[in-house]
């Protein structure tokens, strides 16, 4: 291999061939090319040994960052069990196996050609195939050859590591996409575009048109291609309208069942007796109509799907220790009474006791608090405490279901019943009533009608029940909430589901929670007041900040930047105070005030946490590290307290409480310390005085609070990685954007409101026509998709316009990391 | 104009056919993904021009 | 897993370089036989006095060397490079593919020697005798099978969009010749169609307007969604929208064809059902043409300088004209002026010369440096070849539009008397003559473009080193071991030639139960009991006409339009055809229509006009048929064809076969001494005789009912 060497550049602006981004801390140069890590470099070497170097070429710069790969070399152990494998593969027998990866890293066209030239990197792999749009890739290869674990390792050796939820494991697979809605579609296409044909001689020309013997072979032809529409493509409509029936409600779907039989069963009275041309052609055009309405819907839905337990975010393998001999097991063979050992950073799966003699436990995931607890030995540690510092031994006393975090999400807040007033009940209740007055006022045409002439009757009949469309009700609400989900989901605000959009319009009080929410944890600002720093200093400070994990420390280690540390003996952390070490016979302390011991009120304006140096005693300075407030955080809450009631709630001690007031101003109800449970019934107390609540959160922690809230939105920083079960997510960057949302859900609304006014006077006008016979059949059959597809476009325009109008429409969120 | 039998069968025969097809396409799963085909037939020829150039395998 | 799990395999490129030369010199014979044919329509000396080399003879050269023989040839070229690629596998079986080279070219050569010699159906598109018939059928199944071969055993489970087009096009074009060539042959160079007057009409147009949509249009879409992503190397702009505009167009696919037919004979309902098709049709082609123009989103830079995309713009451009305006063509009302003018001939240039003709060079650019692993020798010549084309078109189509209204509207002019305007037909070709003479010097560019591809691309292949089999190497594709108890319907599927030959007996099973009701029972067309069929002078008479391509320039339908009927007569009812085998209606009237042409001059004018037209009527631009009158036709298979007629349900009475010869010479020489009084000698068997006998019978028939028939 070509001769390696570090060059030391800081201005120049170099890019790392591999991925693209700034070489800030060094860069390597190997092969003539420029890398910004080892990282991307071992990926480099792999590919150009397998004369894959084509990657390269095709997109550029394709490959992701490989700075902060953790290594640790036995991560994918637990793929070796064979029960993680028979969950995991798609299919398997004696001799290859396949199976699915779902592989976020898959951005352009260089993805696509590595993963499916993976072939040429191992001989065992001899198939694999990418799906671009939903970054999942098929990947086929033999036992004998290659094993899970070493495919999984191969494929994060080049970059792409294929990401393996929990839930992947715990829940069968998803089910093959539904495909029966698009036979049943293409069916209704293909019959309604072909007796469309066989029809059109009737609607034109009034002479005498048809030979004699092609009238009769066209509408035997007709209803030839009436049966599969009707007894293929219509059967979800009769079977859902015969199971609402049976259980005594009306359902959307009995109208419409109601709707195509008639027109069936008199088409064929008209072919068959009278020799008319009847309106099968209507019949399947109606139904062709709806059955691209539910696809439209369903598709929505699909793209949108997620709904991760808490288990998508526990670790998904915990090493166990079997005669102080560590073994690597899925987390849910974990029994009651194992000896579990867990390493730094690393989530403590299940309540457990404390085997070591201390550890430091963060439990920011639980109660939100960011400064970590020490745990003495024999002490219990709860699930989703993450472990700092060095590895420790835990005896697991629950296992994970039984975890105390559980316990706080399985109260019966989880299950939100629906509410009453949500549009979507609304539209079905209107519907039952809807159906048995047409039916009435059909009936009762039929039976004014029949006394002076029958065959109007029949006429009247069947227009009202043609030409009154309860889809328009039906298809309004979903098409409506469908498109603004979408609108939203462009700008990084993803819905569960469309009920989501009525209760966020029904919203007068919001809830914040303040670590993750309003803060960025990337944003965190620390600047240091006090006598400037030699250089000397600099570095003692340095060794000791490397020495603890503790977050305010981590931020001034990256404030310091990548200077050498100088070397310090008998270095000691009290735990959630500070650090204090000897260099060069003199004591450094650099922590908090009360134990530096001297009096806090510096009466310096700078807010957040005051970390202080002392050297030998003596006050050298001290850093202000505000928790990074997102920007736009100021004046979202200003547009928002005009319209909401605003809360928030926090888990940190309330030493920020003057910088928030006076960013926010006296709208903001603001509550510290509060624990999960606190955050529980603080919304519960809200609701009993009627509030409809809007919680926004971040952690676990205030997913139970999320779940209490009519609506819970999760702010996160990346979506695929961290969502707990909550309503909707949003991304960090657009949480300013709140107010706008909330009002584009009230318009949405709004809309669907009006789109019932329309559709009902559009009923109200055919009917009035209806009865008197005035409308032939044919032509109500035309108007009643159009009326639906009226309304459609009607919500769907409207949607649109509005959202322009909202200013809504700039570059959505596309590639988010 | 009984030709009109024939020209009717035939087309209903055949686009009944491709509907039979289509049926076909669906359930075998053509059109899962329907977005990375049209990258893939992009990729073929580059990495392999190499090889042409040396040797040009006589296969078969 | 036996072997290495990866096998390795190669396309065959020779195949593709073979039939890439088919494409270029049947293109310039085929575009060369266009530019005389242009010529010849205003310079009637252009003809070179012989029968081989009249229009009549050549127009349908050039169609069929310009469709069958370029495009065709060019099809095969790209689906032989593009669809082993796709598929990941070489071409199921080398000997059906050379199979299949050779014969299709036999089958052009055989084109090449019949037309000029008259043997033609004068079906449009189909002109081809019935044993070439069968051998383009045998030809095109042998293609069907190696494509299906090759699907069986494709690596790749995905079928790309492209193969969709490909296999419909194959599918649709197999059964469209099949059932437009079902003929009843009289001899080895004669046959006559198996349906009759406005039957044969809707049958005809039905494969030919298909001969146009799958034959020239699916296989180039299916071209362009392969060619043009790789040209421009971006994947195409949506591919969902490729897999539903495909889908859309192939299920309702029943009633096109009537468009060619409207106002006339046809029966109203089926005009209609026409047109609303034609207008449903903008959906499925603009789907291909949206799909193809933005794929180059971002990417017009390199069209700027890349003659390859440049020619495949202009391509998707033209197919997106063409296919707007072939629906509006058949709107009533438009059609009513257009029909019969050169306004059709314009729609039919645009999507020839700009669709097929330029994405069939930006292909051949494409794939030349590609195949030989050169540059292309000098992109200077191609993009002058580009501008030559382009211009070339423009030249063509825009003479021929103002042409075409200017003629049109001529005809329906009334003076302010009530009567027509012009009343001699001749007035207004006359006026359109240098409009020909535009259009021909637009031939003249597109074919010198042409020539200098040829040369490029002879260069590039001189320069570069042809690489014959291009190595490749790819997974198999999981082997479907075919399980116990498996639908037996699979385990069939994947024996490709015995499929094949099962599909084929099945398609035939169907047409033959469909057709033979339509020849047995007695047409329900409305018949008029004074037309009855004709004699065998006329019969041979008709004959000679067909095989001199008459029907090129006059049609024999006039139109129920009040113009039409002044300038020609009662305007022609579906039951005057009933005995028409194969139907001659036309589609282009550069001379006038001919349905009433029976009885309005003596013989001896038609006499003296076949001899030399300008005689007659000064300024014509018709060809002179001087042999005519010393030509003698041989009579002897009249009883032959009698017999034939009589099997396709034509009441010719018991046995006459053997009494037609004694009627034929009767008939001659009446003919004979009605000529001699006007001083002209003829003998009975020339050819002149037989052709005024069926001249003067074209159209009387209706006038023998009672006379108040209107």
């Amino acid at each position: 291999m070509e001769k390696t060497s570090t060059r030391f550049h800081d201005e120049t602006r170099t890019t790392c061939f591999h991925c693209g981004e700034l070489c800030d801390e060094e860069i390597i140069l190997h092969d003539d090319k420029d890398f910004c890590c080892t990282g991307c470099k071992t990926v480099y070497d792999v590919l150009n040994e397998n004369d894959l170097c084509d990657y390269y070429d095709i997109s550029e710069t394709p490959g992701s960052n490989q700075k902060k790969e953790n290594s640790r070399f036995n991560r994918f152990d637990y793929l070796d069990d064979p029960e993680v494998l028979d969950k995991l593969v798609d299919f398997k027998d004696d001799k290859n196996i396949h199976v699915t990866f779902y592989v976020p890293l898959i951005h352009c066209a260089s993805c696509i050609w590595l993963l499916e030239n993976l072939h040429r990197l191992h001989e065992g792999i001899f198939y694999s195939r990418v799906d671009f749009i939903n970054k999942k890739v098929q990947v086929k290869f033999s036992r004998e050859k290659i094993g899970l674990k070493d495919l999984v390792s191969l494929m994060a050796g080049i970059g792409y590591e294929p990401q393996i939820q929990l839930s992947d494991m715990v829940h069968p697979k998803k089910p093959a996409v539904d495909r029966k809605l698009i036979y049943k579609l293409a069916v209704a296409g293909f019959c309604f575009g072909n007796m469309m044909f066989f029809s059109l001689p009737e609607y034109f020309s009034e002479a005498e048109l048809l030979g004699d013997g092609f009238r009769e072979l066209f509408h035997y032809l007709n209803v030839l291609l009436a049966l599969p529409v009707v007894f293929y493509s219509a059967t979800d409509y009769f079977r859902n309208a015969w199971m609402s029936l049976k259980n005594k409600s009306v359902s959307m779907e009995v109208p419409i069942a109601l709707g195509i039989s008639t027109l069936f069963l008199y088409s064929l009275y008209e072919i068959f007796v009278i020799g008319q041309e009847g309106y099968l052609d209507t019949m399947g055009g109606l139904l062709f109509f709806l059955l691209v309405g539910k696809w439209y819907q369903q598709k929505t839905f699909d793209t949108l799907s997620f709904d991760r337990d808490y288990t998508s975010y526990f670790p998904i393998a915990v090493s166990r220790m079997v005669k102080d001999r560590e073994e690597v097991i899925p987390l849910t063979k974990i029994q009651v009474g194992d000896r579990i050992s867990v390493r730094n950073e690393e989530l403590v799966p299940a309540d457990s006791l404390l085997l070591d003699e201390a550890a430091l436990i963060d439990y920011s995931f639980v109660t939100g608090e960011e400064v970590p607890v020490r745990v003495q030995k024999g002490a219990l540690v709860y699930a989703g405490g993450r472990l700092k510092g060095s590895s420790v031994q835990l005896l697991v006393q629950k296992s994970p279901s039984q975890g105390y975090l559980t316990d706080l999400w399985n109260q019966e807040t989880f299950n939100k019943g629906d509410q009453e007033d949500s549009l979507a009940s609304l539209a079905t209740r209107i519907s039952g009533k809807f159906t048995l007055t047409v039916l009435l006022i059909a009936f009762g045409a039929l039976i004014y009608w029949s006394f002076y002439d029958l065959p109007m009757g029949v006429r009247a009949f069947t227009a009202v029940l043609i030409i009154t469309c309860p889809c328009a009700l039906a298809m309004s609400t979903p098409f409506t909430l469908g498109n603004v989900m979408r609108i939203f989901g462009k700008r990084g605000f993803f819905l569960k589901n469309s009920q989501v959009i009525e209760k966020l319009a029904m919203v007068d009080t919001l809830v914040f929670d303040k670590t993750g929410t309003l803060t960025s944890p990337s944003k965190a600002q620390i600047h240091y007041e006090g006598e400037a720093l030699s250089e000397e200093t600099l570095s003692v400070l340095k060794a000791l900040v490397n020495h603890s994990i503790h977050p305010l420390s981590n931020r001034i280690n990256r404030w310091l930047g990548d200077i050498p540390a100088a070397r310090l003996e008998r270095v000691e952390e009290v735990p959630g105070k500070g650090l204090k070490a000897i260099y060069k016979s003199q004591d450094v302390f650099l922590g908090a005030a009360s134990i530096s011991g001297m009096n806090d009120k510096t009466g310096s304006k700078s807010k957040g946490n005051k970390v202080h140096l002392l050297i030998e005693g003596v006050h050298l300075g001290t850093f202000y590290i505000e928790s990074g407030m997102r920007e736009g955080m100021a004046e979202m809450i200003q547009a928002l307290d005009k319209s909401h009631y605003l809360h928030l709630l926090s888990g940190d001690q309330d030493h920020e409480r003057p910088f928030l007031e006076e960013k926010f101003g006296p709208g903001m109800h603001m509550h510290f310390q509060q624990s999960p449970k606190d955050k529980l019934n603080q919304i519960h107390r809200l609701r009993e005085e009627g509030k409809q609540v809007l919680m926004v959160g971040d952690g676990l922690n205030d997913s139970g609070a999320l779940k209490a809230g009519q609506v819970g939105i999760a702010v996160t920083e990346n979506i695929s990685h961290f969502s707990p079960a909550s309503d909707a997510l949003l991304d960090g960057e657009k949480l300013r954007y709140l107010p706008a949302y909330l009002e584009f859900a009230r318009l949405g609304r709004r809309i669907i409101k009006s789109s019932f006014g329309l559709s009902f006077t559009y009923n109200a006008l055919g009917v009035f026509f209806a009865v008197q016979g005035l409308v032939s059949p044919v032509f109500c059959a035309i108007l009643m998709p159009a009326s639906s597809i009226s309304v459609v476009l009607f919500t769907t325009l409207a949607t649109n316009y509005f959202a322009r109008q909202k200013g809504m429409n700039e570059k959505p969120t596309s590639g988010w990391k | 104009m009984e030709v009109i039998f024939v020209l009717i069968g035939v087309s209903l025969v055949m686009a009944g056919g491709f509907l039979w097809l289509f049926f076909k396409a669906v359930k075998s799963g053509q059109y899962d993904d329907h977005h990375t085909p049209a990258m893939r037939i992009l990729f073929d020829q580059k990495a392999k021009n190499k090889t042409n150039k040396k040797t040009p395998k006589k296969t078969k | 897993m036996s072997g290495p799990l990866l096998e390795q395999f190669s396309y065959d490129n020779k195949i593709v370089k073979y039939f890439g030369a088919a494409t270029i010199i049947w293109g310039i014979t085929g575009m060369l036989i266009g530019v005389i044919a242009a010529t010849q329509l205003f310079l009637p000396e252009a003809n070179m006095g012989n029968p081989y080399t009249t229009f009549g003879r050549l127009r349908p050269l050039h169609t069929n060397a310009v469709i069958f023989a370029f495009v065709g040839n060019a099809i095969f070229a790209g689906v032989y490079y593009s669809m082993p690629r796709l598929l990941k596998a070489p071409m199921w079986n080398k000997t059906l593919s050379w199979f299949h080279f050779w014969g299709w070219q036999i089958i052009i050569l055989s084109a090449v020697i019949t037309l000029p010699l008259g043997l033609t159906s004068s079906k449009e598109y189909a002109e081809l005798e019935w044993p070439i018939d069968i051998a383009i059928t045998i030809v095109w199944v042998a293609f069907g099978a190696n494509m299906i071969g090759t699907l069986i055993k494709r690596r790749e489970k995905h079928m790309y969009v492209a193969i969709w087009f490909y296999l419909a096009s194959f599918v649709t074009v197999a059964v469209l010749h099949i059932f437009n060539s079902l003929a009843l042959p009289v001899s080895l160079f004669k046959s006559y169609s198996a349906y009759a007057g406005v039957q044969d009409a809707l049958v005809q147009w039905w494969y030919g307007h298909n001969a146009v949509a799958f034959f020239l249009t699916t296989p180039f879409l299916g071209l362009m969604y392969y060619y043009l992503p790789k040209a421009a190397n971006r994947p195409v702009y949506s591919y969902k929208l490729s897999i539903i505009h495909f889908w859309s167009l192939i299920f309702i696919y029943i009633w096109a064809g009537p468009h060619h037919l409207l106002y006339t004979a046809l029966p109203e309902w089926a005009q209609v059902l026409g047109v609303a098709f034609s207008i449903m049709l903008i959906a499925p082609s603009w789907g291909g043409m949206v799909n193809g123009l933005l794929t180059l989103r971002g990417a017009w830079d390199k069209v700027r300088v890349d003659p390859v995309l440049k020619f495949m713009v202009v391509a998707v451009t033209a197919y997106g004209m063409a296919t707007f305006e072939g629906p509006l063509l058949s709107l009533k009302n438009v059609n009513a002026i257009a029909h019969y003018t050169d306004w059709i001939v314009a729609h039919v240039h645009i999507g020839g010369l700009g669709w097929n003709g330029f994405l069939t060079f930006s292909m051949l650019y494409w794939l030349w440096p590609k195949m030989w692993r050169t540059n292309l020798y000098s992109v200077k010549l191609a993009n002058t070849h580009f501008w030559l084309g382009t211009l070339g078109i423009l030249f063509y189509a825009l003479p021929m539009y103002v042409a075409a209204l200017t003629q049109s509207l001529m005809w329906k002019e009334f003076g302010d008397a009530g009567r027509l305007a012009y009343p001699n037909f001749l007035e207004t070709v006359i006026q359109i003559v240098p409009m020909y003479m535009l259009r021909a010097f637009g031939g003249l560019l597109y074919l010198s473009g042409a020539i200098i591809m040829v040369y490029n691309l002879v260069k590039t292949a001189a320069a570069g080193s042809f690489l014959e089999e291009e190595a490749d190497e790819a997974p198999a594709l999981a082997k479907h071991v075919s399980t116990k108890g498996e639908f037996w319907h699979r385990a069939w599927e994947r024996k490709p030639v015995f499929f094949t030959i099962l599909a084929t007996v099945a398609i035939l099973i169907g047409g033959v139960v469909e057709i033979i009701p339509t020849i047995l029972i007695k047409s329900n067309v409305p018949t008029i009991s004074s037309v009855e069929p004709y004699t065998p002078l006329e019969l041979q008479g008709r004959d000679l006409y067909i095989s001199n391509g008459c029907v090129g320039c006059h049609s024999q339908m006039i139109r129920p339009f009040r113009s039409e009927t002044e300038r020609y007569g009662e305007y022609s009812k579906a039951g005057e055809y009933v005995y028409d085998r194969p139907f001659l209606w036309g589609s282009k009237r550069t001379g006038p229509d001919l349905h009433r042409v029976g009885g309005k001059y003596p013989d001896s004018w038609h006499y003296h006009h076949m001899v030399d037209p300008r005689t007659m009527s000064p300024g014509s631009l018709m060809p002179p048929y001087p042999w005519m009158t010393t030509n003698l036709m041989d009579h002897s298979n009249i009883g032959a064809k009698i017999r034939t007629m009589q099997k396709l349900g034509v009441p010719y009475p018991e046995g006459y076969d053997e009494a037609a010869i004694n009627d034929l010479n009767a008939q001659a020489e009446s003919i004979v001494a009605g000529l001699k009084e006007s001083g002209v000698e003829v003998l009975p068997e020339s050819e002149i005789v037989a052709l005024i006998a069926y001249l003067q019978r074209l159209g009387t028939d209706i006038s023998k009912t009672t006379s108040s028939n209107p």
